[in-house]
């Protein structure tokens, strides 16, 4: 055993202390977290520049939508 | 698989013809380096996107993650989801439009601008020998693999990828790569729906399959090895605590095989801190965001605005793969449940020959040979972008102009072909071991290009000397982790393997990643900061100042 070893086994026996179910909303709440960012993002960010634009140009709704379908594939499976 | 008729042969030759046809059209345009390096920064957020989500499927991924979520269920779902999907969008809104906006070619590239020439040489040279022979391994992988699914002759295979990638990408460069990547991810796309569809009506519909697959895996489950039996009798309620604990043992391997978070000893290589701090914090943001394959063709899209989409637009494309490629994996374990851990591999090529009529077989196979091009391809754009740019415009003819470039680009690419092709034969008595060594070996390289991209745009304190060291500090400790961990050191130190799962290249990312910020902190704050000209490249500075390109 070396000193990495002793590390490993520490951070490891941590680690399996956090149960599962918390680690589930640890994933979802980093997606939630991330849709939260994109919703406040301003739309000059999002959208294209110098000419007006549609509402299916604005990214925020697709990045919400690939986000959004990410949370329901983690709270099924 | 099964041998393949003159159908499936006309199916793949029009596929191969498009490919060339495309490729050679993209050629028709190029005039110059800039149109040779990033498509004369034109290409569309629809081209771009398909080209990053084919990209970042290989032919090996194809039978691979077949053959793992067969093995060990849908948590391999988790490279394509949480692997991908938050990276990407990070990416589009913050870092992408950033790089797109320094006008630059290449990763080192922003890396000089940002810090010095010598973080740029090094993390140039590491990159171009990694894809250099990965290159090679690519080709030899693809071989493999053909070799498996439909009995070709594997030096001919090398040969006639080598040749046909060769001469699309010296024809048209990252345009060409780009727009044969939109076909070949919709023949992959395609190949791979046909199967999932055609297998999916084979079990009887949905309802049928999700019941089927929840069967499989309960028998699978209850395969484990029972507790071996005692030669003295032992009390009864010993008895029921060891039937109650094998019950506990089924009941959690068949809530793994259908779960995408899995504990920290699961077997497979997908336990939680693994998937969270390796893959979705550090390998995903590295791959999106430092990697030159991926990230040089977001440097040729037609605007910034175009650059963002392209990557939303994957990130959308990205949610729906697992099902393309991990539910074939399970459609293989409900018709054929008895595969060997070792043969699982296989459950991929097994589907697709028994499965598949004639045509449909053709159909499949071009989209397997679709995917390997589009990866041989990237790899090859890359390393010639990376060669040309960092070492011969920036050390050797720092006035080149464009038609120089131009030639010396195509000559290059010309070049690393037939080392691909050298590199690929004298592999091939190494086995198909390689190709996962090589794998390993790449992912080195993203934490700590990662931690010093992270620190240079993130901060104006970090410093070229803090970066510089922190590199090489995390590739030396992702190296000397893989070097303890392998078993012929371990049984020469006597010493247990340092990682509990198979393939611990996400954990090695981790501590590389850490590592690197760690001594670029320590050395940063230590040395003399940046001057100005070099911090205006970090995020917040550039935004202060409306733009320093």
């Amino acid at each position: 055993m070396t000193m990495l070893h002793w590390i490993g086994d520490a951070l490891r026996g941590q680690l399996l202390l956090v149960p599962l179910p918390a680690v589930r909303w640890l994933f979802i709440g980093l997606l939630l977290a991330l849709m939260a960012w994109v919703v406040q993002l301003p739309s000059s960010e999002t959208t294209p520049s110098g000419r007006h634009s549609a509402w299916y140009e604005d990214l925020k709704i697709w990045a919400w939508l690939a986000l959004m379908f990410q949370v329901l594939v983690y709270s099924v499976f | 698989m099964t041998h393949l008729t003159s159908v499936d042969y006309l199916v793949i030759l029009s596929y191969l013809a498009a490919t060339l046809a495309i490729g050679l059209w993209v050629g028709s345009y190029v005039r110059s380096g800039s149109d040779f390096f990033l498509a004369g920064r034109a290409l569309p957020w629809w081209a771009v996107g398909m080209s990053l989500v084919a990209t970042d499927i290989g032919g090996a991924d194809l039978v691979g993650v077949g053959g793992d979520s067969y093995r060990y269920g849908i948590v391999m779902g988790n490279f394509a989801w949480i692997g991908c999907v938050p990276a990407m969008l990070v990416a589009a809104f913050v870092f992408i439009p950033h790089l797109w906006r320094c006008n630059v070619t290449t990763i080192p590239e922003y890396l000089e601008r940002r810090f010095s020439v010598q973080l740029r040489a090094s993390v140039a040279a590491v990159w171009l020998v990694l894809m250099a022979c990965n290159l090679g391994v690519m080709l030899l992988a693809s071989a493999q693999f053909m070799s498996e699914l439909a009995k070709w002759d594997m030096s001919l295979s090398i040969v006639g990828v080598a040749i046909l990638v060769g001469i699309y990408t010296w024809s048209g460069g990252l345009g060409a790569v780009v727009y044969t990547d939109v076909l070949q991810g919709i023949v992959m796309i395609g190949g791979c729906l046909m199967i999932v569809v055609i297998g999916i009506c084979d079990l009887g519909g949905v309802e049928s399959f999700i019941d089927k697959v929840h069967a499989a895996v309960h028998a699978r489950a209850r395969q484990a090895p029972a507790p071996a039996p005692t030669m003295i009798d032992e009390p009864s309620s010993v008895t029921r605590a060891k039937e109650k604990l094998r019950l506990t043992k089924t009941k959690e391997r068949e809530r793994e095989h259908l779960s995408l978070v899995l504990p920290v000893d699961t077997k497979s290589p997908g336990p939680w801190p693994a998937i969270l701090f390796g893959l979705a914090l550090v390998m995903s943001p590295g791959y999106w965001i430092g990697n030159q394959r991926i990230v040089q063709r977001s440097l040729g899209a037609k605007s910034e605005y175009e650059a963002k989409a392209a990557y939303v637009y994957g990130a959308l494309l990205k949610g729906l793969i697992p099902f393309l490629v991990v539910v074939p994996g399970l459609i293989a374990l409900v018709k054929y449940p008895d595969l060997a851990a070792d043969q699982a591999g296989g459950a991929l090529p097994m589907l697709v020959g028994r499965l598949l009529p004639e045509g449909l077989r053709g159909l499949f196979v071009a989209a397997f040979l679709a995917a390997l091009m589009s990866s041989v391809s990237s790899y090859l754009i890359a390393a010639t972008t990376i060669y040309v740019n960092d070492f011969y415009r920036r050390l050797y003819r720092p006035h080149a102009d464009e038609g120089q470039m131009l030639l010396i680009g195509r000559w290059t690419t010309a070049g690393f072909v037939l080392w691909s092709v050298c590199v690929a034969f004298q592999m091939m008595s190494f086995g198909q071991s390689i190709y996962s060594v090589f794998q390993t070996l790449m992912s080195f390289v993203v934490g700590p290009t990662l931690a010093v991209l992270l620190a240079g745009m993130l901060s104006s304190r970090t410093s070229s000397e803090g970066a510089l060291v922190g590199f090489f500090a995390g590739l030396f400790t992702s190296v000397s982790l893989f070097t303890m961990n392998l078993l012929s050191v371990r049984t020469w130190l006597d010493m247990p393997p340092l990682f509990r799962i198979d393939a611990p290249y996400l954990y090695y990312s981790i501590w590389a990643f850490l590592a690197t910020i760690c001594m670029t902190i320590v050395f940063s704050y230590f040395s003399r900061p940046d001057p100005a000209e070099k911090t205006r490249y970090s995020l917040w500075e550039w935004r202060e100042e409306g733009g320093a390109a």
